[in-house]
Protein backbone atom coordinates (compact mmCIF):
# COMPACT_ATOMS: atom_id res chain seq x y z
CA UNK A 1 0.00 0.00 0.00
CA UNK A 2 2.94 2.35 0.76
CA UNK A 3 3.95 2.13 -2.89
CA UNK A 4 0.58 1.61 -4.53
CA UNK A 5 -1.16 4.71 -3.16
CA UNK A 6 1.57 7.20 -4.27
CA UNK A 7 1.64 5.41 -7.64
CA UNK A 8 -2.12 5.88 -8.07
CA UNK A 9 -1.85 9.58 -7.09
CA UNK A 10 1.00 10.21 -9.57
CA UNK A 11 -0.73 8.42 -12.46
CA UNK A 12 -4.12 10.05 -11.78
CA UNK A 13 -2.75 13.58 -11.51
CA UNK A 14 -0.37 13.00 -14.41
CA UNK A 15 -3.26 12.15 -16.73
CA UNK A 16 -5.42 14.96 -15.32
CA UNK A 17 -2.68 17.48 -16.19
CA UNK A 18 -2.26 15.96 -19.64
CA UNK A 19 -6.00 16.50 -20.01
CA UNK A 20 -5.81 20.06 -18.72
CA UNK A 21 -3.00 20.87 -21.18
CA UNK A 22 -4.57 19.34 -24.27
CA UNK A 23 -8.36 19.65 -23.69
CA UNK A 24 -9.62 23.25 -23.59
CA UNK A 25 -12.86 22.50 -21.71
CA UNK A 26 -14.53 24.09 -18.69
CA UNK A 27 -13.99 20.88 -16.70
CA UNK A 28 -10.22 21.03 -17.18
CA UNK A 29 -10.21 24.73 -16.21
CA UNK A 30 -12.25 23.93 -13.08
CA UNK A 31 -9.81 21.19 -12.19
CA UNK A 32 -6.91 23.63 -12.59
CA UNK A 33 -8.59 26.28 -10.35
CA UNK A 34 -9.26 23.62 -7.73
CA UNK A 35 -5.62 22.48 -7.92
CA UNK A 36 -4.39 26.06 -7.50
CA UNK A 37 -6.34 26.51 -4.28
CA UNK A 38 -5.04 23.24 -2.89
CA UNK A 39 -1.40 23.83 -3.81
CA UNK A 40 -1.49 27.19 -2.01
CA UNK A 41 -2.75 25.47 1.13
CA UNK A 42 -0.33 22.55 0.87
CA UNK A 43 2.87 24.54 0.30
CA UNK A 44 3.38 25.76 3.91
CA UNK A 45 3.11 22.16 5.12
CA UNK A 46 5.90 21.26 2.70
CA UNK A 47 8.12 23.91 4.30
CA UNK A 48 7.29 22.63 7.81
CA UNK A 49 8.11 19.09 6.70
CA UNK A 50 11.48 20.29 5.33
CA UNK A 51 12.36 22.11 8.56
CA UNK A 52 11.36 19.09 10.66
CA UNK A 53 13.41 16.79 8.48
CA UNK A 54 16.61 18.89 8.60
CA UNK A 55 16.20 19.43 12.37
CA UNK A 56 15.74 15.73 13.10
CA UNK A 57 18.64 14.67 10.87
CA UNK A 58 21.11 17.13 12.35
CA UNK A 59 19.92 16.73 15.95
CA UNK A 60 20.57 13.01 15.63
CA UNK A 61 24.08 13.70 14.30
CA UNK A 62 24.81 16.01 17.24
CA UNK A 63 23.42 13.59 19.83
CA UNK A 64 25.44 10.70 18.44
CA UNK A 65 28.57 12.90 18.16
CA UNK A 66 29.29 11.54 14.68
CA UNK A 67 32.28 12.82 12.69
CA UNK A 68 32.04 16.57 11.90
CA UNK A 69 29.01 16.99 14.19
CA UNK A 70 29.93 20.66 14.91
CA UNK A 71 28.94 21.43 11.30
CA UNK A 72 25.46 20.16 12.09
CA UNK A 73 25.35 22.50 15.08
CA UNK A 74 26.34 25.44 12.87
CA UNK A 75 23.67 24.42 10.34
CA UNK A 76 20.92 24.35 12.97
CA UNK A 77 22.08 27.57 14.64
CA UNK A 78 22.26 29.27 11.24
CA UNK A 79 18.80 28.03 10.31
CA UNK A 80 17.03 29.01 13.50
CA UNK A 81 18.90 32.24 14.23
CA UNK A 82 18.42 33.56 10.66
CA UNK A 83 14.75 32.57 10.67
CA UNK A 84 14.17 34.06 14.13
CA UNK A 85 15.90 37.33 13.23
CA UNK A 86 13.70 37.59 10.15
CA UNK A 87 10.52 36.90 12.13
CA UNK A 88 11.38 39.27 15.00
CA UNK A 89 13.02 42.25 13.28
CA UNK A 90 11.91 41.78 9.67
CA UNK A 91 14.08 41.40 6.58
CA UNK A 92 14.47 45.00 5.48
CA UNK A 93 17.66 47.07 5.26
CA UNK A 94 19.20 47.74 8.70
CA UNK A 95 17.86 44.56 10.33
CA UNK A 96 20.01 41.71 11.77
CA UNK A 97 18.70 39.47 8.97
CA UNK A 98 20.10 41.79 6.30
CA UNK A 99 23.35 42.10 8.30
CA UNK A 100 23.73 38.31 8.28
CA UNK A 101 23.04 38.24 4.55
CA UNK A 102 25.50 41.03 3.67
CA UNK A 103 28.32 40.07 6.03
CA UNK A 104 28.16 36.28 6.17
CA UNK A 105 26.14 34.71 3.38
CA UNK A 106 27.15 37.05 0.56
CA UNK A 107 30.96 36.99 1.05
CA UNK A 108 31.03 33.26 1.82
CA UNK A 109 28.90 32.40 -1.21
CA UNK A 110 30.98 34.60 -3.50
CA UNK A 111 34.20 33.13 -2.12
CA UNK A 112 33.09 29.60 -2.88
CA UNK A 113 32.16 30.51 -6.45
CA UNK A 114 35.37 32.53 -6.93
CA UNK A 115 37.47 29.44 -6.20
CA UNK A 116 36.39 28.22 -9.63
CA UNK A 117 38.75 30.73 -11.28
CA UNK A 118 41.74 29.22 -9.48
CA UNK A 119 40.79 25.67 -10.42
CA UNK A 120 40.30 26.70 -14.05
CA UNK A 121 43.70 28.43 -14.15
CA UNK A 122 45.42 25.46 -12.59
CA UNK A 123 43.61 22.98 -14.86
CA UNK A 124 44.40 25.09 -17.93
CA UNK A 125 48.07 24.99 -17.06
CA UNK A 126 48.33 21.38 -16.03
CA UNK A 127 45.84 19.58 -18.29
CA UNK A 128 44.76 21.67 -21.30
CA UNK A 129 47.07 20.09 -23.90
CA UNK A 130 46.88 19.82 -27.70
CA UNK A 131 47.21 16.02 -27.52
CA UNK A 132 45.00 15.30 -30.54
CA UNK A 133 43.29 17.10 -33.43
CA UNK A 134 40.03 17.34 -31.43
CA UNK A 135 41.82 18.70 -28.38
CA UNK A 136 43.59 21.26 -30.57
CA UNK A 137 40.27 22.48 -32.03
CA UNK A 138 38.86 22.78 -28.52
CA UNK A 139 41.95 24.63 -27.32
CA UNK A 140 41.96 27.11 -30.22
CA UNK A 141 38.20 27.75 -29.85
CA UNK A 142 38.62 28.31 -26.10
CA UNK A 143 41.43 30.81 -26.63
CA UNK A 144 39.41 32.73 -29.25
CA UNK A 145 36.29 32.84 -27.04
CA UNK A 146 38.32 33.91 -24.01
CA UNK A 147 39.87 36.76 -26.00
CA UNK A 148 36.56 37.76 -27.58
CA UNK A 149 34.85 38.03 -24.20
CA UNK A 150 37.14 40.67 -22.70
CA UNK A 151 37.89 44.30 -23.63
CA UNK A 152 41.63 43.66 -23.92
CA UNK A 153 41.02 41.05 -26.64
CA UNK A 154 39.13 43.61 -28.71
CA UNK A 155 41.83 46.22 -28.10
CA UNK A 156 44.54 43.84 -29.39
CA UNK A 157 42.71 42.08 -32.24
CA UNK A 158 39.93 44.53 -33.11
CA UNK A 159 36.19 43.83 -33.32
CA UNK A 160 36.84 40.87 -35.64
CA UNK A 161 37.63 38.71 -32.60
CA UNK A 162 34.13 39.42 -31.22
CA UNK A 163 32.55 38.40 -34.53
CA UNK A 164 34.59 35.20 -34.56
CA UNK A 165 33.59 34.47 -30.94
CA UNK A 166 29.96 35.10 -31.79
CA UNK A 167 30.23 32.73 -34.77
CA UNK A 168 31.67 29.97 -32.55
CA UNK A 169 28.79 30.45 -30.10
CA UNK A 170 26.12 30.78 -32.81
CA UNK A 171 27.14 27.90 -35.08
CA UNK A 172 29.23 25.02 -33.65
CA UNK A 173 28.10 25.63 -30.06
CA UNK A 174 24.47 26.02 -31.08
CA UNK A 175 24.54 22.85 -33.20
CA UNK A 176 25.89 20.76 -30.34
CA UNK A 177 23.53 22.33 -27.79
CA UNK A 178 20.54 21.63 -30.04
CA UNK A 179 21.61 18.02 -30.39
CA UNK A 180 21.87 17.70 -26.61
CA UNK A 181 18.52 19.48 -26.11
CA UNK A 182 16.78 17.16 -28.57
CA UNK A 183 18.22 14.13 -26.81
CA UNK A 184 17.19 15.45 -23.39
CA UNK A 185 13.71 16.34 -24.71
CA UNK A 186 13.11 12.91 -26.14
CA UNK A 187 14.42 11.37 -22.94
CA UNK A 188 12.02 13.50 -20.88
CA UNK A 189 9.05 12.47 -23.03
CA UNK A 190 10.02 8.81 -22.72
CA UNK A 191 10.53 9.08 -18.95
CA UNK A 192 7.24 10.97 -18.51
CA UNK A 193 5.38 8.27 -20.41
CA UNK A 194 7.04 5.56 -18.34
CA UNK A 195 5.99 7.36 -15.13
CA UNK A 196 2.42 7.95 -16.39
CA UNK A 197 2.05 4.30 -17.34
CA UNK A 198 3.52 3.12 -14.04
CA UNK A 199 6.54 1.44 -15.64
CA UNK A 200 9.08 3.80 -14.06
CA UNK A 201 8.86 3.51 -10.25
CA UNK A 202 12.34 4.36 -9.00
CA UNK A 203 11.15 7.80 -7.79
CA UNK A 204 9.11 5.99 -5.14
CA UNK A 205 12.38 5.04 -3.44
CA UNK A 206 13.42 1.80 -1.80
CA UNK A 207 14.01 -1.51 -3.52
CA UNK A 208 11.73 -4.37 -4.31
CA UNK B 1 65.16 23.28 -22.42
CA UNK B 2 65.39 22.35 -18.75
CA UNK B 3 63.46 25.42 -17.77
CA UNK B 4 60.35 24.12 -19.56
CA UNK B 5 60.62 20.84 -17.69
CA UNK B 6 60.82 22.75 -14.42
CA UNK B 7 57.85 24.90 -15.44
CA UNK B 8 55.85 21.71 -16.09
CA UNK B 9 56.43 20.69 -12.48
CA UNK B 10 55.51 24.15 -11.13
CA UNK B 11 53.70 24.06 -7.79
CA UNK B 12 50.07 25.07 -8.37
CA UNK B 13 50.22 27.48 -5.45
CA UNK B 14 52.37 29.79 -7.59
CA UNK B 15 49.62 29.75 -10.22
CA UNK B 16 47.06 30.66 -7.56
CA UNK B 17 49.24 33.52 -6.31
CA UNK B 18 49.83 34.99 -9.78
CA UNK B 19 46.13 34.70 -10.65
CA UNK B 20 45.10 36.33 -7.35
CA UNK B 21 47.37 39.29 -8.10
CA UNK B 22 46.08 39.47 -11.68
CA UNK B 23 42.52 39.76 -10.38
CA UNK B 24 43.08 41.98 -7.35
CA UNK B 25 45.32 44.65 -8.92
CA UNK B 26 42.91 45.74 -11.71
CA UNK B 27 40.12 45.95 -9.10
CA UNK B 28 42.22 48.21 -6.88
CA UNK B 29 43.58 50.32 -9.75
CA UNK B 30 40.73 50.79 -12.28
CA UNK B 31 41.65 51.75 -15.84
CA UNK B 32 39.53 52.64 -18.84
CA UNK B 33 38.77 49.86 -21.28
CA UNK B 34 36.39 49.74 -24.19
CA UNK B 35 33.20 47.74 -23.68
CA UNK B 36 31.91 46.31 -26.93
CA UNK B 37 28.15 45.71 -26.78
CA UNK B 38 26.68 42.58 -28.35
CA UNK B 39 23.32 42.07 -30.05
CA UNK B 40 21.59 40.03 -27.28
CA UNK B 41 22.35 42.80 -24.76
CA UNK B 42 21.31 45.57 -27.14
CA UNK B 43 18.06 43.77 -27.96
CA UNK B 44 17.19 43.45 -24.28
CA UNK B 45 18.10 47.07 -23.58
CA UNK B 46 15.91 48.26 -26.45
CA UNK B 47 13.02 46.05 -25.36
CA UNK B 48 13.16 47.44 -21.79
CA UNK B 49 13.48 50.95 -23.23
CA UNK B 50 10.30 50.44 -25.25
CA UNK B 51 8.35 50.33 -21.94
CA UNK B 52 9.19 54.02 -21.28
CA UNK B 53 6.11 56.25 -20.87
CA UNK B 54 5.62 58.76 -23.67
CA UNK B 55 6.59 62.39 -22.92
CA UNK B 56 3.85 63.95 -20.80
CA UNK B 57 2.29 60.60 -19.94
CA UNK B 58 1.73 59.86 -16.25
CA UNK B 59 4.00 56.87 -15.41
CA UNK B 60 1.44 55.54 -12.91
CA UNK B 61 -1.18 55.37 -15.67
CA UNK B 62 1.17 53.56 -18.05
CA UNK B 63 -0.20 50.15 -19.07
CA UNK B 64 3.20 48.51 -19.48
CA UNK B 65 5.53 46.93 -16.92
CA UNK B 66 8.43 44.51 -16.69
CA UNK B 67 9.05 41.67 -14.26
CA UNK B 68 12.52 40.87 -12.92
CA UNK B 69 12.80 37.35 -11.52
CA UNK B 70 15.74 36.76 -9.17
CA UNK B 71 16.62 33.04 -9.23
CA UNK B 72 20.06 32.87 -7.67
CA UNK B 73 21.73 32.96 -4.30
CA UNK B 74 24.67 34.99 -3.02
CA UNK B 75 27.33 32.83 -4.69
CA UNK B 76 26.61 34.17 -8.19
CA UNK B 77 26.08 37.77 -7.11
CA UNK B 78 29.43 39.07 -8.46
CA UNK B 79 28.19 38.31 -11.99
CA UNK B 80 24.43 38.75 -11.68
CA UNK B 81 24.03 41.58 -9.17
CA UNK B 82 25.56 44.26 -11.47
CA UNK B 83 23.05 43.21 -14.17
CA UNK B 84 20.17 43.61 -11.75
CA UNK B 85 21.41 47.00 -10.59
CA UNK B 86 21.86 48.19 -14.18
CA UNK B 87 18.36 47.07 -15.19
CA UNK B 88 16.70 48.57 -12.11
CA UNK B 89 18.60 51.79 -12.76
CA UNK B 90 17.40 51.72 -16.37
CA UNK B 91 13.79 51.35 -15.21
CA UNK B 92 14.10 54.13 -12.63
CA UNK B 93 15.82 56.47 -15.10
CA UNK B 94 13.04 55.91 -17.65
CA UNK B 95 10.09 55.79 -15.19
CA UNK B 96 9.32 52.21 -16.24
CA UNK B 97 7.07 50.21 -13.90
CA UNK B 98 9.07 47.30 -12.54
CA UNK B 99 8.09 44.24 -10.51
CA UNK B 100 10.46 41.86 -8.74
CA UNK B 101 9.85 38.26 -7.72
CA UNK B 102 11.72 35.17 -6.58
CA UNK B 103 10.95 31.53 -5.93
CA UNK B 104 14.17 31.06 -3.96
CA UNK B 105 14.24 31.97 -0.27
CA UNK B 106 17.94 32.84 -0.54
CA UNK B 107 17.24 35.38 -3.28
CA UNK B 108 14.70 37.39 -1.26
CA UNK B 109 17.32 39.55 0.50
CA UNK B 110 19.09 40.08 -2.85
CA UNK B 111 15.97 41.81 -4.19
CA UNK B 112 15.82 44.14 -1.18
CA UNK B 113 19.53 44.81 -1.43
CA UNK B 114 19.33 45.59 -5.15
CA UNK B 115 16.32 47.91 -4.83
CA UNK B 116 17.82 49.75 -1.85
CA UNK B 117 21.18 50.13 -3.59
CA UNK B 118 19.65 51.69 -6.71
CA UNK B 119 17.11 53.73 -4.75
CA UNK B 120 19.92 55.65 -3.02
CA UNK B 121 20.32 57.54 -6.31
CA UNK B 122 16.55 57.79 -6.89
CA UNK B 123 15.07 58.85 -3.54
CA UNK B 124 11.80 59.96 -5.18
CA UNK B 125 10.93 56.39 -6.27
CA UNK B 126 8.21 54.88 -4.11
CA UNK B 127 7.32 51.26 -3.48
CA UNK B 128 3.84 50.50 -4.71
CA UNK B 129 3.89 53.45 -7.11
CA UNK B 130 7.04 53.15 -9.24
CA UNK B 131 8.00 49.59 -8.38
CA UNK B 132 6.75 46.72 -6.30
CA UNK B 133 8.47 43.68 -4.86
CA UNK B 134 6.23 40.61 -5.08
CA UNK B 135 8.79 39.00 -2.77
CA UNK B 136 9.48 35.32 -2.19
CA UNK B 137 6.90 32.77 -3.26
CA UNK B 138 7.43 29.10 -2.43
CA UNK B 139 8.79 26.93 -5.22
CA UNK B 140 5.65 24.80 -5.41
CA UNK B 141 3.78 27.91 -6.60
CA UNK B 142 6.18 28.38 -9.51
CA UNK B 143 3.88 26.92 -12.15
CA UNK B 144 0.59 28.24 -10.73
CA UNK B 145 2.06 31.75 -10.56
CA UNK B 146 3.55 31.67 -14.08
CA UNK B 147 0.23 30.46 -15.50
CA UNK B 148 -1.92 32.53 -13.15
CA UNK B 149 -0.21 35.78 -14.11
CA UNK B 150 -1.57 35.20 -17.59
CA UNK B 151 -5.06 35.69 -16.14
CA UNK B 152 -4.73 38.19 -13.30
CA UNK B 153 -1.47 39.18 -11.57
CA UNK B 154 -3.18 40.78 -8.55
CA UNK B 155 -5.23 37.67 -7.93
CA UNK B 156 -2.48 35.05 -8.17
CA UNK B 157 0.30 37.02 -6.43
CA UNK B 158 -2.23 38.50 -4.00
CA UNK B 159 0.15 40.34 -1.62
CA UNK B 160 3.58 41.97 -2.08
CA UNK B 161 6.68 41.51 0.10
CA UNK B 162 5.38 44.16 2.50
CA UNK B 163 2.08 42.34 2.95
CA UNK B 164 -0.02 44.83 0.97
CA UNK B 165 -2.85 43.75 -1.32
CA UNK B 166 -1.57 44.14 -4.87
CA UNK B 167 -4.94 45.25 -6.15
CA UNK B 168 -4.80 48.27 -3.82
CA UNK B 169 -1.43 49.55 -5.10
CA UNK B 170 -1.30 52.49 -7.56
CA UNK B 171 1.33 50.71 -9.68
CA UNK B 172 -1.23 48.08 -10.62
CA UNK B 173 -3.38 50.67 -12.36
CA UNK B 174 -3.89 49.44 -15.93
CA UNK B 175 -1.73 46.33 -15.25
CA UNK B 176 -3.70 43.07 -15.29
CA UNK B 177 -1.74 40.24 -16.91
CA UNK B 178 0.97 39.46 -19.48
CA UNK B 179 -0.77 41.71 -22.00
CA UNK B 180 0.58 44.63 -19.97
CA UNK B 181 3.52 43.03 -18.11
CA UNK B 182 4.91 41.81 -21.37
CA UNK B 183 8.55 41.30 -20.47
CA UNK B 184 9.97 38.83 -17.98
CA UNK B 185 13.71 38.87 -17.29
CA UNK B 186 15.00 35.96 -15.23
CA UNK B 187 18.41 36.16 -13.56
CA UNK B 188 19.86 32.78 -12.76
CA UNK B 189 23.11 31.01 -11.97
CA UNK B 190 21.90 27.83 -13.66
CA UNK B 191 19.53 27.17 -16.55
CA UNK B 192 17.32 30.21 -16.92
CA UNK B 193 14.06 31.08 -18.61
CA UNK B 194 12.86 27.52 -19.31
CA UNK B 195 9.66 27.76 -17.27
CA UNK B 196 8.79 31.18 -18.65
CA UNK B 197 9.44 30.09 -22.25
CA UNK B 198 7.42 26.89 -21.85
CA UNK B 199 4.40 28.35 -20.10
CA UNK B 200 4.34 32.17 -20.31
CA UNK B 201 5.71 32.59 -23.83
CA UNK B 202 4.06 29.66 -25.57
CA UNK B 203 0.67 30.24 -23.96
CA UNK B 204 0.46 34.01 -23.54
CA UNK B 205 3.10 35.33 -25.95
CA UNK B 206 5.14 36.93 -23.16
CA UNK B 207 8.57 38.27 -24.08
CA UNK B 208 11.24 36.46 -22.10
CA UNK B 209 14.89 37.37 -21.56
CA UNK B 210 17.57 36.09 -19.21
CA UNK B 211 20.64 37.17 -17.32
CA UNK B 212 22.95 34.23 -16.69
CA UNK B 213 26.43 33.49 -15.44
CA UNK B 214 29.08 33.19 -18.16
CA UNK B 215 29.41 29.42 -17.74
CA UNK B 216 25.70 28.96 -18.44
CA UNK B 217 25.50 31.36 -21.40
CA UNK B 218 26.41 28.76 -24.04
CA UNK B 219 23.36 26.69 -23.00
CA UNK B 220 21.04 29.57 -23.80
CA UNK B 221 21.98 30.14 -27.45
CA UNK B 222 19.40 27.70 -28.91
CA UNK B 223 16.53 29.70 -27.34
CA UNK B 224 18.18 32.97 -28.32
CA UNK B 225 18.62 31.86 -31.90
CA UNK B 226 14.97 30.83 -32.30
CA UNK B 227 13.68 34.08 -30.79
CA UNK B 228 12.18 32.35 -27.74
CA UNK B 229 14.46 34.64 -25.77
CA UNK B 230 14.42 38.24 -26.95
CA UNK B 231 17.75 39.01 -25.30
CA UNK B 232 20.39 37.81 -22.90
CA UNK B 233 22.96 39.22 -20.52
CA UNK B 234 25.84 36.77 -20.44
CA UNK B 235 27.97 36.90 -17.32
CA UNK B 236 29.92 39.91 -16.15
CA UNK B 237 30.42 40.92 -19.78
CA UNK B 238 26.66 41.20 -20.31
CA UNK B 239 26.38 43.24 -17.11
CA UNK B 240 29.19 45.56 -18.27
CA UNK B 241 27.48 46.03 -21.64
CA UNK B 242 24.15 46.86 -20.02
CA UNK B 243 25.85 49.28 -17.59
CA UNK B 244 27.41 51.04 -20.54
CA UNK B 245 24.12 51.30 -22.46
CA UNK B 246 22.37 52.78 -19.41
CA UNK B 247 25.24 55.25 -18.95
CA UNK B 248 25.37 56.31 -22.59
CA UNK B 249 21.61 56.51 -23.24
CA UNK B 250 19.15 56.14 -20.34
CA UNK B 251 21.06 58.32 -17.85
CA UNK B 252 21.31 61.07 -20.48
CA UNK B 253 17.73 60.70 -21.66
CA UNK B 254 18.88 59.70 -25.16
CA UNK B 255 17.48 57.16 -27.58
CA UNK B 256 19.57 54.10 -28.42
CA UNK B 257 21.77 54.57 -31.46
CA UNK B 258 24.70 52.53 -32.76
CA UNK B 259 26.44 55.72 -33.87
CA UNK B 260 26.47 57.17 -30.34
CA UNK B 261 27.83 53.90 -29.02
CA UNK B 262 30.84 54.08 -31.31
CA UNK B 263 31.58 57.63 -30.20
CA UNK B 264 31.31 56.80 -26.52
CA UNK B 265 31.65 60.02 -24.53
CA UNK B 266 34.56 60.43 -22.14
CA UNK B 267 32.27 61.01 -19.14
CA UNK B 268 30.79 57.50 -19.35
CA UNK B 269 34.12 55.76 -18.86
CA UNK B 270 35.20 53.83 -15.78
CA UNK B 271 37.47 56.47 -14.28
CA UNK B 272 34.75 59.13 -14.29
CA UNK B 273 34.22 59.86 -10.56
CA UNK B 274 30.69 61.15 -11.19
CA UNK B 275 29.50 57.60 -11.95
CA UNK B 276 29.02 55.77 -8.61
CA UNK B 277 31.04 52.58 -8.19
CA UNK B 278 27.88 50.46 -8.03
CA UNK B 279 26.93 51.52 -11.57
CA UNK B 280 30.32 50.64 -13.09
CA UNK B 281 31.37 47.64 -11.00
CA UNK B 282 30.84 45.19 -13.89
CA UNK B 283 33.10 47.24 -16.17
CA UNK B 284 35.77 47.41 -13.46
CA UNK B 285 35.34 43.68 -12.98
CA UNK B 286 35.84 43.15 -16.70
CA UNK B 287 39.31 44.70 -16.39
CA UNK B 288 40.19 42.02 -13.86
CA UNK B 289 38.62 39.40 -16.12
CA UNK B 290 40.69 40.71 -19.06
CA UNK B 291 43.93 40.23 -17.20
CA UNK B 292 42.82 36.84 -15.85
CA UNK B 293 41.89 35.60 -19.34
CA UNK B 294 45.21 36.72 -20.79
CA UNK B 295 47.01 35.03 -17.90
CA UNK B 296 45.13 31.76 -18.42
CA UNK B 297 45.98 31.88 -22.16
CA UNK B 298 49.64 32.42 -21.25
CA UNK B 299 49.42 29.44 -18.86
CA UNK B 300 47.94 27.31 -21.64
CA UNK B 301 50.69 28.37 -24.05
CA UNK B 302 53.52 27.71 -21.60
CA UNK B 303 51.99 24.38 -20.62
CA UNK B 304 51.71 23.30 -24.27
CA UNK B 305 55.22 24.46 -25.19
CA UNK B 306 56.57 22.38 -22.30
CA UNK B 307 54.38 19.45 -23.36
CA UNK B 308 55.67 19.49 -26.95
CA UNK B 309 59.30 19.88 -25.88
CA UNK B 310 58.93 16.88 -23.57
CA UNK B 311 57.24 14.90 -26.32
CA UNK B 312 60.02 15.82 -28.77
CA UNK B 313 62.68 14.69 -26.30
CA UNK B 314 60.87 11.41 -25.60
CA UNK B 315 60.62 10.69 -29.34
CA UNK B 316 64.30 11.46 -29.76
CA UNK B 317 65.31 9.10 -26.94
CA UNK B 318 63.24 6.30 -28.50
Amino acid sequence: MKRTLPLIIVITFGFLFVGYTFIPHQYSQDFYDWYMDWIKALSPFGVILGIMSITMAHTARIQRRVANWPYSLVTLLGLYFTAASGFIWGTQEGTPYMWIFKNIQMPMGATMFALLAFYIASAAYKAFRARSAEATVLLVAAVIVMLGQVPIGITIFGEGITDLTQWILDVPNLASKRGIALGVGLGMVATSLRILLGIERTYLGGGE
Amino acid sequence: MKIFEQIQQLDRRWIYLVLALAIILPLIIPFNSRTHTTKPTENLYRMVDSFTPAPGEDPVEKDRAILMVFMHDASTMPELFPMELAMLRHCFERNIKVFTLTFLATAAPIIDYAINTVKEEFPDKTSGVDYVNFGYKVGSLYLPIILGMGEDISEIVDIDAEGRKLSSLPIMTNIKNYNEMNLVVEFSGSSAGAGWITYARSRFGTNVAVGVTAVMAADTYPQLNTGQLIGMLAGLKGAAEYEKLVDVFASKDKEFSKENLRNEAEDTTITNPDIPYKFKQARIGMNAQSVAHILIIVFILIGNIGFFIQKYKQNKEM
